[in-house]
């Protein structure tokens, strides 16, 4: 199993370790339930060094992601953000990613599971287009630490030199973060505000401690992946391989902010223009219920509590701790989408009711 | 960690059996709910029905996986612990006590079943 220059750190801090996609990663530390109220109601700091990344540099870089990425680079300022999905000719996604639009180069932080064949994907658009820019995987070649949750900016801060104050949501700086040159971008997969750091691996432990050390006087506490998950899911965040995949396009995800369906020249965009007019045949819906049992992701939804029609499935489910209540992403047949519908949740041939409400589960300061 | 009793029996599926009077009274040990982690849900069985040894007659899910628990021993469901279904926290706070998840009237003796110090031994040869 692979492991990130933090795992010793993880297990000193008690953190139960799991196989997550060949990576050896904390799950969690105390538990998911406290840790997700941790990071809601103070902060927390997450390892994702296993996340890979890419960087995009040469003459054609910015025509190149163009060329790729589903969104529009061109709408967008240097040194800010933007969410947007690699598709296949078929419009389907292979990852959802961010890109960081700098000066000089195009950041793409890409999942794990893209590792595989993201940078190989790209460089074949690449030389189809005769473009000329230059792709780089630097997974390894950078440290990944996440800070989320309304602490962040008072635990970060007195160890950078930017003005976190003025660096906005989606926003990045290249600046110093305990001296170190560190990529600090104001992003997160939490729905809280947040800090993404980018910087030499072989200082992630330096920096880690030092975070951490900063941290305590606020309650910031190091987090797992099972309250990421959770987080994302209450923040109606998707995660990719379940609510999109190679079967599930952005528009039936629900994700239409991440595509630009004028860019008719970027790889899947015609075909995934082409399904929109014939109109969609299912739909993702944010599920909700008290209690019962928890519908995991593949969990089969009908139109009944006996019988009925198979009528869509879940994607991701969880217990909301914020919320108090089950909850549950799902995709099902267009004519099933409306708020206040009921849908039961096959769990071992007991059915469970569940009902549709709006999306997403949770937003900050509402 | 909760100290575990010796007056009871283990299984290597991390139940625990307590026999009194004909009736075997089962639960999950500390173990099972540590490894567990957060739990939301208990799935009980129904008082009268009859279950074999090695039986899926329960199911306690956590916020990350679901446990199904097995009878170790035959017969019939004599009383569930309600309880459970609104608060999980007994399971947590007193998993040999109040924690209990259903009774068995049986005539299965304890013979097969571990002791506490075969269980904790295997306990310890496992992490």
């Amino acid at each position: 199993m692979r492991h990130t220059p933090l795992r010793d750190q993880h297990v000193a801090l008690g953190a139960r370790m799991v196989d997550f996609h060949g990576w050896e990663m904390p799950v969690q530390y105390r538990g998911i339930l406290d840790e997700t109220r941790c990071v809601r109601t103070r902060g927390g700091i997450f390892d994702l060094c296993h996340m890979g990344r890419l960087e995009v540099t040469g003459p054609d870089r910015e025509r190149l992601v163009e060329h790729v990425f589903s969104a529009n680079l061109g709408k967008l300022k240097h040194g800010r953000a933007k969410y947007g999905f690699l598709l296949d000719e078929g419009g389907f996604p292979l990852d959802d990613v961010l890109v960081y639009r700098d000066t000089d180069l195009v950041h793409i932080v890409i999942n794990a599971t893209g590792r595989d064949h993201d940078c190989a994907w790209v460089e074949s658009r690449r030389d189809a287009a005769g473009l000329d820019a230059q792709v780089r995987e630097v997974s390894d070649d950078q440290a990944m630490i996440a800070l989320q949750g309304p602490v962040s900016e008072a635990v970060l801060q007195p160890l950078c030199d930017a003005n976190l104050g003025k660096l906005r949501y989606y926003a990045f700086t290249n600046a110093r973060v305990r001296g170190i040159p560190t990529l600090i971008a104001r992003t997160g997969y939490t729905g809280e505000d947040g800090f993404e750091l980018f910087f030499d691996p072989a200082e992630a432990v330096a920096t880690w401690k030092a975070l951490l050390e900063t941290g305590a006087d606020h309650g910031l506490e190091p987090i797992g992946l099972g309250a990421r998950d959770l987080l994302r899911l209450e923040a109606g965040m998707p995660l990719y391989g379940q609510e999109i995949n190679t079967s599930i396009d952005p528009l039936e995800a629900d994700l239409g902010f991440g595509v630009d369906l004028a860019k008719t020249a970027t790889v899947g965009i015609p075909a995934l223009a082409a399904r929109k007019a014939h109109g969609l045949t299912r739909h993702a819906v944010s599920l909700a219920a008290e209690g019962g049992r928890v519908p995991r992701t593949d969990t089969e939804l009908f139109d009944a509590a006996e019988n009925g029609e198979r009528v869509g499935r879940v994607t991701s489910g969880g217990v909301s701790p914020t919320l108090g209540r089950t909850i549950a992403r799902a995709l099902v047949h267009t004519g099933y989408e409306s708020l206040g519908t009921t849908l039961w949740a096959d769990v071992r041939g007991k059915r469970w009711p569940l009902q549709v409400v709006p999306h997403p589960f949770y937003r900050r300061g509402a | 960690m909760s100290d575990r009793p010796n007056d009871i029996r283990y299984t290597s599926s991390h139940e625990w059996v307590r026999y009194q009077g004909g009736v075997a009274t089962i639960g999950i040990t500390d173990f099972a709910v540590e490894h567990l982690g957060d739990l939301v849900f208990v799935q009980l069985p129904e008082v009268g029905d009859e279950v074999s040894a090695g039986d899926s007659v329960c199911e306690v899910e956590s916020v990350k996986a679901v446990g199904e628990i097995y009878s170790p021993v035959a017969g019939e469901i004599v009383e569930v612990n309600a309880a459970l279904g609104d608060d999980q926290g007994p399971l947590a706070s007193d998993p040999f006590g109040a924690g209990w998840l259903f009774k068995i009237k049986t005539d299965d003796d304890a013979s097969s079943l571990m002791d506490l110090a075969t269980y904790e031994a295997q306990l310890d040869a496992a992490s």
